[in-house]
């Protein structure tokens, strides 16, 4: 599907390098066909993708002109009473801090959350269409989507755009019939099932917090405390990381936003306990 | 009648010289072999109601479905060739999380409805670069009941993609006589617990079965709640209303 | 492709740069009922100043408008395809467009271009559905974040801090971190943002523009900056 559509305006951008401005149907999506999304518009060079990458950045690599705000910290793991994730919130472009208020939970529907690290835009995008086609298929099924479904829906619709600089590392979770439910979806095609992750630069130091005290059977409060002091850690050694401490708890009714708390509050109530 | 149709009654694009297309005409009429739905606006929300034909004690009840979801707030009634209606309901679901995904809102029931219509004419060969979908008319009729800031609505369209507001609207066999009885039942200011009793009492007076909780389906649409269908237990107690009425 | 004599092939699209930094300073304040946004009106690529006068806020409808930065032909086209679609969907659904339909879809608009983007930094700024302020900022792909103030462009790393302590009241003590700013209050430290930013960036001057979008409507003033 999308990936027809990627190679039929690739080739016709060798014929005709200025078709693709056609604002007729900015906004049209083909209807009969509920997996189509909108044409994305490319370069009129020989190589769109190529024009991509070396145009924009999305990982502070390169000294390109268009710098997109990225730079994370986020985490979840399952425990015995659900799943718990947790952000940071800012978002850095170049060595710029672009805001200290990014939501980096984004609430897909009422039972699954999806995390934002890699490009902000990209993860939003992506994610919001993925709630757009798990409310599709709730209408065509009459029951909501699985984490596992969802996830792979996901993987397949940023599959078809491998190679053209996506960059998005999202953790997708909720609750199904299965119970609890987390999986590792990446730009590069990747989807993993696991019990606990954390992505984005300073996933490395929110490893080290959670695999310390990690256990399944944790009380909530514990996992609440886990993933909030990961989060803050990181905050502290990373330097693309910090703002806000950002935590959800997933159960069996749904998630349940349980606060956002600035790490500078948590700088001193942590140094205090100390 | 038919004398004078003839070989203007064969393609799907063809006018007679009378100006008529008679495919999108005998489209219409095969609404009226479907069995009855009937919709009723009230100001606290909508109410659809639809004949289930049990033609077999072996046929499972529940398996007919003629009145769906399109969103949260919108719902639809149908008669005809059902099975008609599942592009229709499709491309009507996917319109609407196509606006909530650009626009981030619900959306406007009037916008659903016309673009349900949209797609009534796109049957024969494609113009303008559309895709045909069908190559013929579609042989089924909708009732679309939805809730919006504009308040509770009830839309009509039919095989010609035509679009009508209705207060009360019946559609299906016997709904020439239904719709008299709505005419002379409906009230400005009708609740919608009353619209529910009046829904049932004019499927009652159509139906050639006895009314039961098993052959008929309710749903409405209300501002907070959104769409719903009504269980078992709600149509008996709605039931015991209209019998009690009578 | 073009093949030369000595048989090299010189790929032509290879060094293609379709950007430009036309320089400039937007920003939005958003108050309680009511929003400011301000821009200078300086249009320069590299070190020559193309024009004095090239106004980067746009009115969307009575009640929202949009501020730009970066590419101005990118910004032009960017705010011609706003307008049209807010538009069309005025003629579809017999009704405005509000903030934040308008919002989501700039963000949609935006990613569509996600792999040609336009080098744009977009502020959309009015009126919410429920009469409060409301400033939206984007990255040129789409990300959207709504906030109480935001400045993009060539002053904004000079601006963005001085209005995140007088606008945001951040790392101060003994302050109601919540409060919104009065109009006066917003529209003077928009001005005082310009004429300190002018001062000191070369690409910020001439004009200032200043939008008040309230109940009443859209209210605009202007001022002279410092030309040189």
């Amino acid at each position: 599907m999308s990936l027809d559509k990627v190679l039929k305006y690739t080739s016709a951008s060798k014929t005709n390098p200025y078709a693709f401005d056609d604002d007729e149907n900015f906004l049209k999506r083909d209807v009969t066909d509920n997996i189509s999304h909108f044409d994305f518009k490319f370069a009129p060079v020989l190589k769109p993708a190529e024009f991509a990458k070396s145009h924009i950045d999305v990982k502070s690599q390169k000294d390109s002109l268009i710098k997109l705000a990225h730079g994370t910290t986020t985490l979840a793991f399952k425990f015995k009473n659900g799943v718990i994730v947790a952000t940071d919130s800012r978002a850095t472009s170049g060595n710029v801090i672009a805001s200290q208020t990014v939501k980096k939970v984004i609430e897909i529907n009422p039972y699954l959350l999806g995390t934002m690290a890699g490009g902000a835009a990209d993860c939003s995008y992506w994610e919001r269409e993925l709630g757009r086609r798990c409310r599709l298929h709730e209408l065509a099924n009459k029951e909501r989507i699985s984490v596992a479904a969802a996830s792979k829906l996901l993987t397949n619709m940023v599959y078809s755009y491998k190679g053209m600089g996506l960059s998005m590392g999202t953790m997708i979770s909720g609750w199904d019939k299965k119970g609890p439910g987390l999986y590792y979806v990446d730009s590069e095609g990747q989807r993993i099932k696991g019990n606990l992750f954390s992505v984005g630069s300073g996933s490395t130091f929110a490893y080290g917090v959670l695999d310390t005290s990690y256990r399944y059977d944790m009380e909530t409060d514990e996992a609440i405390e886990l993933g909030r002091r990961a989060i803050y850690h990181a905050t502290h050694r990373d330097a693309m990381s910090g703002g806000y401490v950002r935590l959800y708890h997933i159960k069996k009714e749904g998630w349940e936003f349980i606060g956002l708390e600035d790490v500078e509050d948590l700088y001193y109530k942590y140094n205090n306990q100390e | 009648m038919f004398l004078t149709r003839s070989e203007y009654d064969r393609g799907v694009n063809t006018f007679s010289p009378e100006g008529r297309l008679f495919q999108v005409e005998y489209a219409i009429e095969a609404i009226k072999l479907g069995s009855i739905a009937i919709g009723i606006r009230t100001n606290e929300g909508v109410v659809l109601g639809v004949e289930k034909r049990i033609t077999s004690s072996l046929l499972v009840g529940s398996s007919i479905e003629k009145i769906l979801e399109i969103d949260t707030h919108i719902g639809c009634a149908m008669s005809g060739l059902t099975a008609d209606s599942r592009t229709i309901i499709e491309h009507a679901r996917v319109e609407a999380q196509n606006h909530t995904f650009t626009y981030e809102e619900t959306i406007p029931v009037e916008s659903l409805s016309q673009s349900i219509c949209d797609l009534a004419l796109r049957f024969g060969e494609g113009a303008h670069g559309e895709k045909s979908i069908m190559s013929r008319p579609f042989g089924v009729s909708l009732l679309v009941a939805g809730v919006d800031e504009k308040g509770p609505q009830l839309y009509y369209t039919d095989p010609s993609g035509s679009l009508v507001m209705y207060e009360a609207k019946a559609i299906g066999a016997g709904s020439e006589g239904a719709q008299v009885e709505l005419q002379q039942s409906y009230y400005k200011n009708i609740t919608l617990k009353e619209a529910e009793v009046l829904v049932l009492k004019v499927l009652k007076q159509v139906m050639e079965e006895k009314l039961k909780n098993t052959n008929v389906q309710l749903a409405k649409v209300v501002p907070k709640t959104g769409y719903s269908i009504y269980s078992l237990g709600e149509l008996e107690e709605i039931i015991a209303r209209l019998d009690e009425q009578e | 492709m073009l093949q030369h004599k000595d048989g090299s092939v010189q790929n032509h699209q290879h060094g293609w740069e379709p950007y430009v930094d036309n320089g400039g300073t937007s920003l939005a304040i958003a108050g309680e009922d009511f929003c400011v946004i301000a821009s200078d009106t300086r249009q320069s690529e590299g070190y020559s100043i193309n024009t004095r006068f090239d106004p980067k806020i746009h009115k969307i409808t009575d009640k929202i408008m949009l501020a730009t930065t970066g590419y101005s032909a990118d910004a032009k086209r960017l705010t011609e395809v706003i307008k049209m679609q807010t538009e069309r969907y005025f003629y579809k659904h017999e009704k405005n467009m509000e903030s934040h339909a308008a919002a989501q879809m700039l963000s949609v608009i935006l990613y569509q271009k996600r792999f040609f983007p336009y080098y744009v930094f977009p502020i959309l700024a009015g009126i919410d559905n429920e009469g409060k302020g409301c400033v939206y900022s984007y990255d040129p792909v789409g990300n959207m974040e709504r906030v109480t103030f935001q400045v993009y462009g060539s002053a904004s790393g000079m601006i963005q801090p001085f209005l995140d302590s007088q606008v945001g009241f951040k790392n101060q003590q003994n302050v109601d971190k919540t409060r919104l700013l009065t109009k006066e209050e917003a529209i003077s430290i928009a001005v005082d943002s310009f004429t300190a930013a002018t001062e000191r960036d070369i690409y910020t001057g001439d004009y200032l523009e200043i939008y008040i979008v309230d109940a009443n409507g859209i209210h605009r003033e202007q001022k002279p900056l410092k030309f040189d």
